[in-house]
């Protein structure tokens, strides 16, 4: 009985040890990845948008894409006509 | 107005108030980069291309992006692929990434680029016509289809339908040539591109042409099969105003 006590406070020890180092290792990596998320350059802070044009400039353009001319009645002997080519 | 006439992109150029030999060397360049009857143009090459990603030029980055704008802005109508794929054509500054499988026909856009890029040319007043297909500087009278004709005051106008070569506008949501009721329909735009997008775009929606240049506030003529002439609500205005 009493090694078999032995064994389990010693296991008991590796237990703790265990889940003292995992916790560690998880603290460390948490505090490392808010930290790098804060300060290191290459990590983005917020969420990424698209570049490009903003969305507005866009729309300008894609009206002016189906965006109607001027006309008037005639008032001469027209030089060209329109048709299909 | 001294007007200049020769032959360009297979049809008749018609120049008033630019110097003739420049606006035709325009039109070689755009013929040059986007016929597909020359097996050299830029985008022969590019369609004969295996590779996912090309590098193309300035022009053909500048016209590739436009004309997928197009595509966008008429739900695909217009379409550089012609069979419903533009959404897979992927431009990021000149580089072009593509299916190789898919073959690119920029016709829907660049015969009226080529009128526009012409006419910037203009040093007062005159106009460019292709085929029908025009730009104007100043108010220029333009005979329509049927009889008639209209002053253009500003941008451009342009004609499509079935009148000159039978059915050959391909609807991208069939892939087949439509059987739009309309034999030619006319559209007045902010330029000669704007006008020809709006002209097919109402030809190929067939009865709902009209809804849709009204919706957008483009003057249009549509001549139906049979004869008959509808004109949107802007056109009609446009031609009753004294």
């Amino acid at each position: 009985m009493g090694s078999d006590s032995r064994i389990e406070r010693a296991r008991r020890r590796a237990r703790g040890a265990k889940a003292i180092i995992v916790s560690g290792t998880l603290l460390i990596f948490g505090v490392a990845f808010v930290g790098a998320r804060a300060h290191a350059p290459g990590h983005a802070k917020g969420k990424a948008k698209a570049l490009g044009a903003p969305r507005s400039f866009e729309r300008a353009v894609k009206r002016s894409i189906a965006h109607g001319g001027q006309i008037a009645p005639a008032v001469q002997p027209p030089p060209i006509a329109t048709s299909t080519s | 107005m001294n007007v200049h006439r020769f032959q360009a992109m297979g049809c008749e150029i018609v120049v008033a108030g630019a110097e003739p030999a420049t606006v035709a060397a325009v039109f070689e360049e755009w013929e040059d980069a986007f016929s597909l009857f020359r097996p050299e143009s830029e985008l022969s090459r590019v369609n004969r291309s295996d590779a996912l990603v090309v590098a193309v030029s300035p022009l053909a980055a500048r016209t590739l992006a436009i004309a997928l704008d197009v595509a966008a802005e008429t739900d695909g109508l217009v379409d550089p692929t012609l069979c419903g794929r533009w959404r897979e054509v992927r431009l990021a500054g000149r580089v072009l990434s593509r299916p190789p499988d898919i073959a690119l026909d920029l016709n829907g856009v660049v015969k009226s680029l080529a009128v526009d890029a012409a006419a910037a040319l203009i040093d007062d007043e005159g106009f460019v016509s292709a085929g029908g297909d025009i730009a104007v500087r100043g108010p220029v009278d333009v005979a329509l289809p049927h009889g008639g004709a209209i002053r253009v005051v500003e941008g451009g106008l342009a004609t499509s339908g079935t009148a000159s070569r039978g059915r050959h506008l391909v609807d991208p949501r069939t892939g087949k040539p439509s059987d739009s009721p309309w034999e030619q329909v006319t559209a007045s735009g902010s330029s000669c591109l704007a006008a020809d997008i709006a002209a097919k775009v109402a030809f190929l929606l067939g009865a709902d042409g009209p809804a849709w240049l009204d919706e957008r506030g483009i003057p249009g003529r549509l001549v139906a099969l049979d004869g008959e002439i509808v004109e949107s609500t802007l056109w009609r205005g446009a031609v009753a105003c004294t």
